[in-house]
């Protein structure tokens, strides 16, 4: 049921592989064609005449995941206008942008929204936490269970391990409800996240990261001499992956736990606790100053991951309970970001796998809704101040520019380079489009 | 019309006589060039305002939606040629997912004539094929060369027809073979791909065989040790793959160990066996470890994530009590090898309480608070724990890539129609699972109020007549209801089918029509048909799952995955394999038995030249990582310093941990299973950086091998001599002696001037980070 490896083969797909449909004339018409003729004019139909790669326009990319699904009701798609059923107990408020509105619970936002783009169209079919989240974290529809690689893998299997740090970083930890999404599928360990845990904490380190004994470069030495004496298996054993990603990995982590550089990536106490309190002492705030560090240092996908949205009831006090946090550390982490200039080349997506129902129900609780929700762009030319996309009068529908989950994950694979029609293989050598459909979001930087 | 039919059809050039059929033409054809595909038109919203089912899974739906929705536009009857339909698949007008055919090819004259002739809708009576030949079924072919398939589909009533045209083509393994949507298949390169067509429900395959070019020496597969070997080295021979020669005792002693019971051999354990001078040493080795009782804890948790032991997602009923207590029920039937088929029958007929019957544990995880199980999970579950088969696609829409049809699936979950669970919170009593209808439950019921009006009635005078009068109309209306129950309880559990609103009669996946006794559970239908030897889906399932655990690789990948159009690598040995298995009465240890003794399972896992690329047809052992749960065990025994888990005594083992909601940094990061779902995949065996950083790295390890209770300093204290120290190390990790080489890098690094406790603590260090260890091989 669940099996990445089989069944969307070749699907025939709605756009992209149109070209290489226009090639497969039917019956007659192909045998008309030598084979050598056939699978050249398929490989131009494959390449990137019709997509050229393209331009980076960011380094990194940093995806503020709010896992639950946040209220857009209740936040950055106000319905003042709608009863009181579905408008909600909020009040919403000027920002620094000339007739723009959010809730009252977002003051900070409010004065920054001059420096992001909102998009107020988020839109797929799908309710339920999972499913969403894997959808939004690949553009991939599929199960429950991940078939695709989230965003961040492929950008770790595209971009590779360029400097000391992983590519691919989650703070604390991936999305997950009862299962960790966000996750490499098929794509296999090399390409999962690297969790940094929580850097709110007291005293943080990231687990097994840091040298804890202070080994000597004499005893550091002795060490890798005896491994290199008795770790012989990849001598005997060849054509093992299992084996070559160990090797892999087992250099890797003797480079990061003797580098300075990445110690200190994470070197929170670092950073000016003047900025830290600017941020917020929150697991949410600190979380956004470590992702700045990181990209910093050349991590090219870090996801920031802060669940808790999913208020079904209660949700006034969970939300005044939630916002705040969130209020502060985005925005603090924006104008830091825009301050030291790294907007320039940083894509940040603040997102989550649906929006809320636009009717309160009986437990004063929003429920799961993926027709519309709202997300945040900044960075990598990103329009400042800009609104794309629009809900309906209760915010029920999409009624301007509907952006679908492929069409945010191409934005994303763009902004990096990377282009959204390229294939991954899956471990039995079956290629697959990164992408079978989907469209650079372009009102976000006209 | 009339004249303009001849017109047209003269027009087109088409030899379309006959009137295409809706069922057998039209919907293929919209399958064939993807219009209703899960991507296009096929996904549930549809796509720009026309949806079609999912490949085709409702003709009768597509149907309307394509002839009468936006009052009957997309079909020209005046201008068959310049419908919508035609227009957009064809490009002439835009059309997001592009050109999907010409307007003059096959597909398009196939439409045209369907519109000519009024667009006839599906025929109720009309009957749909019922096989699928391809042509050439299996061939071998030589590296870039190409082959076209023919496939040509059966009817009932002996009819046969070429629908090469209207099929699908997919290579099951696009690096060996690839094949075109037309069916021209091409080898890439050596070894052996499957390629399936489909038509409508139905699936054929075809195997291509590429050997490599250098024919092997048949000397090389002269030796054999029982009956899988035939079937392996067969396949190799035909491959021209050669295989790798035998292990060496310390290498199969490690590898019988951590396969069969899943904890290293100890220091003196492998002393002993590398000793022994016995001819007969690796078959009695496999008897011993079988019959040990770490082969219950380990074989208990094998079989407890496919069988979901985990407490709920929400609302949970269950507990840790509860959980535990299945996991005890599971290690019951191990420790006495009950036999799989009879373990299977009590828990596809688990019924009572969750204290006196704990396997009842597994409905309450997959029915789970769904008071109509045709939304719960339990089908999907049963279907792959047990018979290997992912039905769960068929729950929405037709199995992509199986005969199996949304009415299969509700089917199938009509079995479990009648099983009611009292859910009752673990510290308030027990949740209690009963097999009746629920009108049969209320009759019964009303059955106790007669009985006990009759009763009253006899309590009155005899001698009153109004007395007499009472007990006959009370003993009628009992009569009545006895009988009546017996009627309800005859009644063929059924499930809703959402789409159809049919209701749908327990029926297995073979489609045989099933007949209810009265007083039965139903599920013993299903377990009887499961159970019934002649049912290779679920010996083959146990069979696979095995031979995945032994070899690395199993048969049929995934490992519950089987489908026809996902054949075994190895038909042969799949046969063999699961004949035996029959004919040993299910028994688990003898299928263990017979492929620990093998050749094949013996060989090792060093590759020779032109095997290196083999990782499916069993040339070598696959060297893989270690579980988490074996893993973690094996640092705790090599160190000898034991784990504490939350909630259980320290040494207590992590195979031992009945639930995997146990916290552990450790078997998170290594991949143990979350039991969310019965597939084998959520047991990861992949290697990531958080694994190698904890073990270079990490303060756990560290301070196992700092620890003053632990093996290191025991040894350290104990064993003056430096060579019998490294030995120890090397037995305690290893399970061997250190070679030349080793010994002297040890003693190079001793002869400088750094302490010795620190050297051989390294040493540790360097074993437990090897691959040799981490690794079964």
């Amino acid at each position: 049921m669940f099996d990445v490896s089989l069944g969307r083969q070749r699907t025939q797909l709605c756009n992209g592989t149109s070209r290489r449909d226009f090639l497969r004339v039917g019956g007659v018409g192909l045998f008309g064609l030598s084979l050598s003729g056939f699978l050249a004019s398929q490989a131009r139909a494959q390449s990137p005449g019709a997509i050229v790669k393209p331009k980076a326009r960011a380094k990194s990319i940093i995806l503020v995941y709010l896992g639950g699904g946040l209220s857009h009701h209740d936040t950055f798609d106000m319905k003042p206008d709608a009863p009181e059923e579905i408008r909600g107990k909020y009040k919403s408020i000027p920002t620094t942008v000339t007739g723009l509105r959010i809730c009252e619970l977002l003051p900070r936002m409010a004065k920054t929204m001059d420096k992001i783009c909102l998009v107020r169209s988020q839109s797929h079919e799908n309710d339920h936490h999972e499913t969403a989240t894997n959808w939004v974290l690949s553009g991939r529809f599929g199960s429950p269970f991940g078939d695709y690689p989230a965003m961040g893998a492929v950008v770790a299997l595209e971009t590779g391990f360029a400097g000391i740090l992983p590519p691919y970083v989650a703070i604390p930890k991936n999305p997950s409800f009862t299962w960790e999404l966000g996750k490499s599928a098929f794509l296999g360990g090399r390409y999962e996240s690297f969790k940094a845990g929580d850097p709110n904490q007291k005293d943080y380190k990231v687990r097994d990261l840091a040298r804890l004994e202070q080994l000597t470069s004499r005893a550091v030495e002795r060490r890798q001499n005896l491994l290199a004496a008795v770790d012989t298996l990849s001598e005997r054993i060849h054509g093992n992956d299992q084996i070559a990603t160990y090797d892999q990995f087992q250099k890797k982590a003797a480079q990061i736990v003797t580098s300075k550089e990445a110690q200190s990536a994470f070197d929170m106490a670092a950073e000016p606790d003047k900025l830290r309190d600017e941020y917020g002492r929150t697991e949410f705030g600190q979380s956004c100053l470590l992702a700045r560090r990181l990209v910093e240092r050349g991590v090219r996908f870090v996801t920031v991951n802060f669940g808790g949205w999913d208020h079904h009831a209660k949700i006034w006090m969970n939300l005044e309970k939630k916002l705040p946090a969130f209020d502060q550390g985005f925005s603090a982490f924006i104008n830091d970001m825009q301050g030291r200039g790294l907007l320039k080349d940083t894509l940040v997506v603040c997102m989550g796998e649906f929006g809320r129902t636009p009717k309160i129900n009986k437990d004063v609780g929003r429920d799961h809704w993926g027709r519309a929700g709202s997300m945040i762009f900044a960075g990598a030319g990103v329009t400042p101040g800009g609104v794309v996309g629009a809900s309906d009068k209760t915010g029920s529908y999409v009624t301007d520019r509907p952006c679908r989950p492929a069409d945010v994950a191409y934005t994303v694979y763009s902004a990096l380079g990377i282009n959204p029609r390229d294939q991954v293989h899956t471990p039995e050598g079956r290629p697959l489009e990164i992408l079978s459909e989907g469209a650079n979001i372009g009102e976000l930087f006209s | 019309m009339l004249v303009l039919l001849p017109f047209v059809l003269l027009a087109l050039g088409t030899p379309a006589q006959e009137t295409p059929s809706f069922r057998q033409d039209i919907v293929p054809l919209l399958t064939r060039y993807g219009c209703n595909a899960g991507s296009c038109h096929g996904k549930l919203a549809g796509q720009n305002g026309f949806r079609l089912s999912l490949r085709g899974y409702a003709p009768e739906l597509d149907y309307d939606w394509l002839t009468r929705e936006l009052n009957g536009r997309r079909i020209d009857y005046a201008r068959p040629e310049g419908s919508l339909l035609l227009l957009k698949a064809t490009a002439q007008v835009g059309h997001e997912g592009g050109k999907r055919f010409d307007k003059d090819s096959r597909a398009a004259q196939t439409l045209v004539a369907w519109i000519v002739h009024r667009t006839p809708g599906p025929a109720p009576r009309e009957s749909d094929a019922v096989g699928l030949d391809i042509s050439p079924a299996g061939e071998v072919l030589e590296v870039g060369h190409t082959r076209q398939l023919v496939a040509t589909a059966r009817w009932p009533d002996g009819r046969t027809r070429d629908v090469t045209w209207l099929c699908q083509f997919f290579s099951n393994d696009e690096s060996t073979v690839s094949v075109t949507p037309e069916g021209l298949v091409k080898a890439l390169r050596n070894g052996e791909g499957a390629v399936r067509v489909h038509f409508q429900g139905l699936v054929g395959v075809a195997l291509f065989t590429m050997p490599y070019p250098a024919v092997v020496e048949p000397s090389r597969f002269a030796k054999k040790q029982n009956l899988i070997d035939d079937p392996v080295f067969a396949k190799l021979a035909a491959l021209h793959i050669p295989p790798s020669p035998l292990c060496d005792d310390a290498t199969f002693l490690r590898r019988a160990f951590l396969d069969a019971i899943g904890t290293l051999p100890t220091a003196a354990e492998a002393g002993a066996f590398l000793a022994d001078n016995h001819p007969d040493k690796r078959a009695r080795l496999v008897d011993s470890l079988l019959a040990r009782p770490e082969w219950v804890d380990f074989w208990a948790m094998n079989f407890c994530d496919f069988l979901q032991n985990r407490r709920e997602r929400d609302h949970d009923v269950r507990g840790p009590k509860n959980v535990r207590a299945f996991h005890a029920w599971v290690r019951g039937q191990l420790a006495i090898n009950r036999p799989w088929n009879q373990i299977a029958r009590d828990l596809i007929l688990a019924t009572g309480d969750s204290s006196s019957h704990p396997e009842i544990g597994y409905f309450i995880y997959t029915i789970g608070e769904k008071q109509n199980v045709a939304e719960s999970e339990v089908g999907e579950s049963v279907a792959q724990a047990l018979l290997g088969t992912r039905i769960g696609c068929a729950k929405c829409h037709n199995h992509p890539l199986e005969k199996y049809t949304q009415d299969d699936y509700y089917r199938f979950v009509a079995f479990f129609a009648k099983v009611q669970l009292k859910r009752t919170d673990p510290e308030k009593g027990v949740t209690t699972l009963s097999v009746a209808s629920r009108e049969e439950t209320d009759t019964r019921k009303e059955i106790e109020r007669a009985a006990k009006a009759l009763a009253d009635a006899r309590a009155l005078p005899a001698a009153d007549a109004s007395a007499r009068k009472k007990v006959l109309e009370a003993q009628k209306r009992l009569d009545e209801l006895n009988e009546r129950v017996v009627e309800i309880a005859a009644k063929p559990p059924t499930v809703t089918q959402p789409r159809t609103r049919k209701q749908m009669p327990a029926t297995a996946l073979d489609r045989r029509p099933q007949t209810f006794q009265a007083g039965h559970d139903p599920r013993e239908n299903l377990a009887n048909w499961i159970t019934d030897p002649g049912n290779q889906a679920f010996s083959g399932a146990m069979v696979n799952r095995l031979w995945k655990h032994f070899m690395g690789v199993g048969l049929v990948e995934q490992v519950d995955d089987l489908r026809s159009s996902n054949p075994p690598t190895n038909p042969a040995l799949w046969d063999a394999l699961s004949g035996e298995f029959v004919a040993h009465g299910y028994d688990l240890k003898s299928v263990m038995r017979l492929i620990m003794t093998s050749r094949a399972y013996q060989l090792a896992s060093d590759t020779v030249s032109a095997n290196e690329q083999d990782r499916k047809f069993y040339s070598h052992y696959y060297a893989r990582r270690l579980g988490a749960e074996v893993l973690a065990d094996a640092l705790a025994s090599a160190t000898g310093v034991a784990d504490s888990f939350p909630g259980y005594p320290v040494g207590a083992r992590a195979v031992q941990m009945p639930d995997p909601g146990v916290n552990s940094y450790f078997l998170t990061i290594f991949g143990r299973s979350d039991r969310v779902t019965a597939c084998a995949c959520e047991k990861s065996a992949d290697v990531t950086l958080p694994q190698l950083l904890y073990l270079e790295n990490g303060d756990e390890l560290r301070s196992k091998l700092r620890s003053p209770d632990g093996r290191l300093a025991s040894l350290l204290k104990k064993t003056p001599d430096n060579d019998a120290m490294t030995d120890a190390i090397f037995l305690a990790t290893l399970a061997r002696h250190p070679t030349a080489g080793e010994a002297r890098a040890v003693n190079d690094a001793i002869a400088s001037d750094d302490p010795r406790d620190e050297v051989f603590r390294d040493l540790f260090w360097a074993l437990l980070n090897s691959k040799e260890f981490a690794f079964n091989h």
